[in-house]
């Protein structure tokens, strides 16, 4: 019974390739995009559910009561240490690490790298395992090093390289080997090694190390740049943590705690997905529902062209119900028909899973796992998919057709397909409103991001790069800079050259509060801290609302600063002049810093934050800095980079030249959205290729439907232009009824979407009309090509009687 | 007594108005009878033929099919009659164009939860003795009107039926199918099959025992013929 099912299904497959190549091919698109989706969000969920004991490893978050005041993804050094050590019944263990960039050399390889300074527990806290070397001891000797596969890689060609030693500079223009004594395999993503996407670290250091590099100590609570990490003890939660450090932190780092920061345990497979205001996991879900959306799209296009080709199926039912089949034998053989569709599509979405996942992950910025990375139980889910969409699909039109009356049936009537003839329609309708809902949205985000990228920053972003330096944070490294950028200055294609610890990518130092002087310093403001020296303002062409940008007459003055706007009036001052000449203080700090200038807002970081109050240090009086910045004139930009690239081998021998230009380093700061507008991109594709196909099928089922009446009316006189009219209407009206649910969908959503956003377009009408009036215009051509042949069929040949 | 139909009226409404489709039918049908009905288009034959196939309902009066009240059966039992002893031939002859001749064949036996070995048995029995066991695996596109008949009749014979109710099965024949095919009745009903036929053709219904006639929907005259 189940083999005849299956046998007349197959060739009811065969027979309609023209049907089932619109299924298969609607099926197709739906599961594959399903696939490639839930791979990606596999991917994503299992980032730290590969350490050891994943369940209980923890993350130690820091919140600010103003989050300006500190990032919160570092916390006190000694903190998780002293965890462990006073509550040995919670914590089994701790991980912490400080953060370095360096340039690390071997021969002629000079790269900057991500270092992570950190306990010696990496390794057998989280089960990494080493390709060479020993675990336990790797990370005894304070200059021993274990490194990444890639890293070996790219100094040696060679992943044998226990005893070679790597030079790595330190920031006071030292240099000095360590001895490699690990090389890491290959570890899947988690936020141990690669915290961020800016963090993405090679090369680990024992904590000893840090008086070399001349960071802080690991110990001291002052020390808050310590991403720190714990693992609980068997049964222990990670809220059971708050309580132990509240009161650490209450009693080493009271003025911590007076401002009202807090360190609050996430566990680790949690904070990947959380972090960044849950940017991760929105966009998961944001990619979660579009597949399924898409599916279920594929799915109604099945539904509906299976519906509606029933009158081609009537007979059969009809003949079958005669000879004693009965309503679940019909329903079988209907379901079996749809399980074959699904089969074959779910079977091609499979074979052209390899073929697509570099595509997809393009768009998404993110590598896809190939088939053989997914665990053998995932074989399991291509049978659930036939089986579930095959049922779902497939169940409505098998309760149709089968529902039909027998005698009716024989004689080739099919009353009640036409009952349903709305719920046809609404099943297209809602495929319009999803591709509308798509392409709309996919607008409103393209024209958010062309706005991030067309809006005055404040500044000039043109024929800026900026490049890392070699560190030496001295009053002697800092002269020495000033002497390299002057003579970078007079190169000529150069405009002007900038030495600073910030460019405008959203990364800075510090965020001091900063207070009036003779006011509350409870009521300190926290600020964003930049290190510049004098020419900063020139090279970005950052305006100047006051003052000057540090250049005075009696030179170099430590104690002046430059504020912004907002930070002016933030603390206070009504008038930016007013504030020049005047004092600000930083809680706790002796010095009193003196207003030299205002400058204008400009955007530092995304516009997705509002500006923030910001105060400028001169780089003399820190003696810190990161980045040159050069701005070069128009023209030959190759030339240009190469000449300063050759100037750069001169003037700071043995380090690399690895540049950015500033429009690209603001395309970093919109990565997401930029991946967000790419995947709208996607999505908008494949919605309109399954409503397209959907209308095809209902098209050419309507012409088959009305030749008859085509016939009729041409007889009566109908031109050709009038009977394509009448499919037109069919559709239009749809189409024009979706857009009317469609557009306030989409306007909510993309409202909701805008709101993240501090600095954002104002919707107008555009998206919405353009949108509807795209879809109406495909939909418009398409009915024209399948029904112009029909329209011109001379009458004689469809009113023939049979 | 194979069945008896008992004043029965079938009506459909028309705008407030009742449309008698069958009016006041009394009719008795003994094992081992052929029966033609015949009458103008319209007159109800079809409608008649399908309420005796329990296909259609009808609206009023008695219908008993071997002592059983058809009339208060649900669908279900119902079907479950007509599925054991009644095969139904049509002018069209209604074959499903995906399955070959043999499956077409099979079909019934498959919905009546026939064993495979048992099946395949007697549908070789049948397409050997209607001489189409060389066409077994043809689809019916690929055979000729007379064929396509013959493999309908074969099929509503294959579960070896009381009753076989045939609406026009010469109807898209030419006369020489035509006569081949009620040829094949006369003999099966030699052999014991209750047969009753739709007809517009006097010689066709020449074939029966019985020839009655309908007229909007009343039977106009009974006629038995030797």
């Amino acid at each position: 019974m189940i083999r005849n099912y299956f046998l007349v299904a197959w060739r009811n497959v065969i027979r309609n390739p023209f049907y089932s190549g619109l299924n298969v091919l609607g099926l197709l698109t739906g599961i594959l995009f399903f696939f490639l989706i839930g791979a990606y969000v596999w991917n994503e969920y299992n980032v730290n559910r590969h350490l050891r004991n994943s369940s209980r490893q923890v993350f130690l978050r820091s919140v600010w009561k103003d989050p300006n005041s500190g990032p919160d993804i570092t916390t006190f050094g000694p903190l998780s240490k002293r965890l462990k050590e006073n509550y040995p019944t919670l914590v089994a263990n701790y991980y912490r690490w400080d953060g370095i960039t360096s340039v690390v050399s071997k021969g002629d390889r000079i790269f900057r790298e991500g270092i992570q300074l950190g306990d010696s527990t990496l390794l057998s806290m989280y089960g990494f395992d080493l390709l060479q070397g020993d675990k336990v001891t790797a990370l005894n000797d304070p200059f021993s090093a274990v490194i990444t596969k890639e890293a070996a890689l790219k100094y040696f060609n060679a992943t044998n390289v226990i005893g070679e030693t790597l030079s790595i500079q330190n920031f006071s223009g030292g240099k000095r080997d360590f001895k490699i004594t690990g090389v890491l395999d290959d570890i899947p993503e988690n936020s141990v090694l690669a915290l961020n996407d800016a963090n993405h670290n090679n090369i680990f250091l024992p904590t000893q190390s840090y008086t070399y590099f001349g960071r802080g100590d690991f110990d001291n609570w002052q020390n808050i740049i310590l991403p720190s990490y714990v693992e609980l003890r068997e049964g222990v939660k990670a809220e059971d943590l708050a309580g132990p450090i509240q009161k650490l932190i209450a009693d080493n780092a009271p003025v911590a705690s007076q401002m009202g920061m807090k360190v609050v345990p996430i566990p680790l497979t949690d904070y990947y997905l959380q972090k960044d205001n849950a940017l991760v996991k929105r966009l998961l879900y944001a990619l979660s529902f579009t597949a399924l959306f898409l599916l279920l799209m594929a799915m109604v296009n099945y539904i509906n062209l299976a519906v509606s080709r029933s009158a081609s199926r009537i007979k059969e039912i009809g003949i079958r119900k005669v000879m004693g089949g009965v309503r679940s034998q019909l329903i079988g053989q209907f379901l079996s028909e749809s399980f074959i569709l699904v089969t074959i599509s779910v079977l091609l979405a499979i074979i052209l899973y390899p073929l697509f996942s570099p595509v997809f992950s393009q768009v998404i910025g993110k590598a896809i796992p190939s088939l053989s990375q997914f665990p053998l139980v995932f074989l399991f889910i291509p049978f659930g998919f036939v089986v579930t969409i095959g049922f779902l699909a497939g169940i409505y039109p098998a309760m149709v057709l089968s529902a039909a009356g027998t005698v009716d049936a024989v004689k080739g009537k099919f009353a009640t397909i036409k009952e349903k003839l709305w719920l046809r329609k609404s099943l297209v309708g809602f495929q319009f409103l999803m591709a509308i809902v798509v392409l709309t949205a996919a607008i409103i985000i393209t024209q958010q991001v062309n706005y991030f990228f067309s809006r005055n920053v404040g500044y000039d972003k043109e024929f800026i790069v900026a490049a890392q330096l070699p560190r030496d944070w001295s009053p002697e490294g800092v002269a020495k800079m000033e002497a390299v950028r002057d003579q970078f200055a007079s190169l000529p294609q150069v405009a002007n050259a900038t030495l600073s610890f910030e460019i405008p990518n959203g990364n800075n130092g510090g965020q001091p509060p900063v207070y009036r002087q003779g006011k509350d310093s409870a009521n300190a403001i926290a600020m964003q801290a930049l290190v510049t020296d004098d020419h900063y303002a020139d090279t970005y062409k950052i305006p100047m609302a006051a003052g000057t940008y540090f250049q005075s007459e009696g030179g170099f003055d430590s104690s002046k600063v430059i504020l912004n706007q907002t930070a002016v009036k933030a603390l206070g001052w009504k008038d930016d002049g007013e504030a020049i000449g005047r004092w600000v203080r930083i809680p706790g700090s002796p010095i009193n810093y003196l207003v030299a200038g205002v400058m204008k807002d400009f955007h530092f970081g995304s516009m997705q934050q509002a500006i923030a109050p910001s105060i400028v240090f001169n780089v003399k009086s820190g003696n810190t800095y990161r980045y040159m910045s050069f701005k070069i004139k128009s023209g030959e930009i190759n030339e240009t980079i190469s000449s300063i690239q050759k100037k750069w081998s001169q003037l700071l021998p043995g380090s690399a030249f690895e540049y950015v230009f500033i429009d690209d380093a603001l395309k970093k700061l919109y990565a997401t959205e930029i991946q967000m507008k790419k995947a709208t991109y996607t999505a908008t594709v494949l919605a309109i290729i399954i409503v397209l196909l959907g209308v095809v099928g209902l098209i050419s089922l309507s012409i088959r439907q009305k030749v008859k009446e085509i016939g009729i009316r041409k007889v009566l006189g109908a031109s050709v232009s009038t009977l394509i009219g009448i499919f037109m209407k069919e559709f239009m009206i749809v189409v024009l009824l979706a857009s009317v649910v469609a557009i306030p969908a989409a306007y909510l959503l993309m409202r909701e979407w805008l709101n993240h956003y501090q600095y954002r377009i104002d919707m107008t009408l555009f998206p919405f009309v353009i949108s509807t009036a795209a879809l109406l215009l495909v939909t418009a051509l398409l009915i024209l090509v399948r029904t112009f042949n029909a329209a011109r069929t001379n009458p004689v040949k469809s009113l023939r009687t049979e | 007594m194979l069945l008896e139909l008992k004043n029965l009226y079938k009506w459909v409404n028309v705008g407030g108005n009742r449309n008698f489709l069958l009016k006041d039918v009394s009719l008795n049908v003994n094992e081992g009878e052929f029966i033609s009905i015949m009458g103008p288009s319209g007159s109800g034959k079809s409608t008649l033929l399908n309420v005796i196939g329990m296909l259609d309902q009808f609206d009023e009066g008695e219908y008993n099919f071997l002592h059983e009240s058809v009339h208060k059966l649900k669908e279900k039992q119902r079907a479950g009659l007509y599925k054991q002893y009644i095969g139904f031939v049509f002018q069209a002859y209604h074959l499903i164009d995906e399955l070959t001749v043999y499956e077409n064949i099979e079909t019934p036996l498959l919905y009546q939860d026939v064993k495979a070995s048992e099946r395949k048995a007697l549908v070789a029995d049948i397409l050997d003795r209607f001489n189409i066991v060389g066409k077994k695996d043809l689809f019916p596109t690929q055979l000729s009107g007379g064929q396509q008949q013959l493999v309908g009749i074969a099929r509503a014979l294959i579960a070896k039926p009381k009753l076989i109710l045939a609406d026009e099965p010469t109807g898209n024949l030419n006369s020489k199918q035509g006569e081949e095919i009620m040829e094949l009745f006369k003999q099966l009903n030699n052999e014991g099959v209750t047969i009753i036929q739709v007809t517009h053709s006097e010689k066709n219904a020449a074939y029966a025992s019985k020839i009655i006639h309908l007229l909007d929907g009343r039977i106009e005259k009974e006629e038995k013929l030797s």
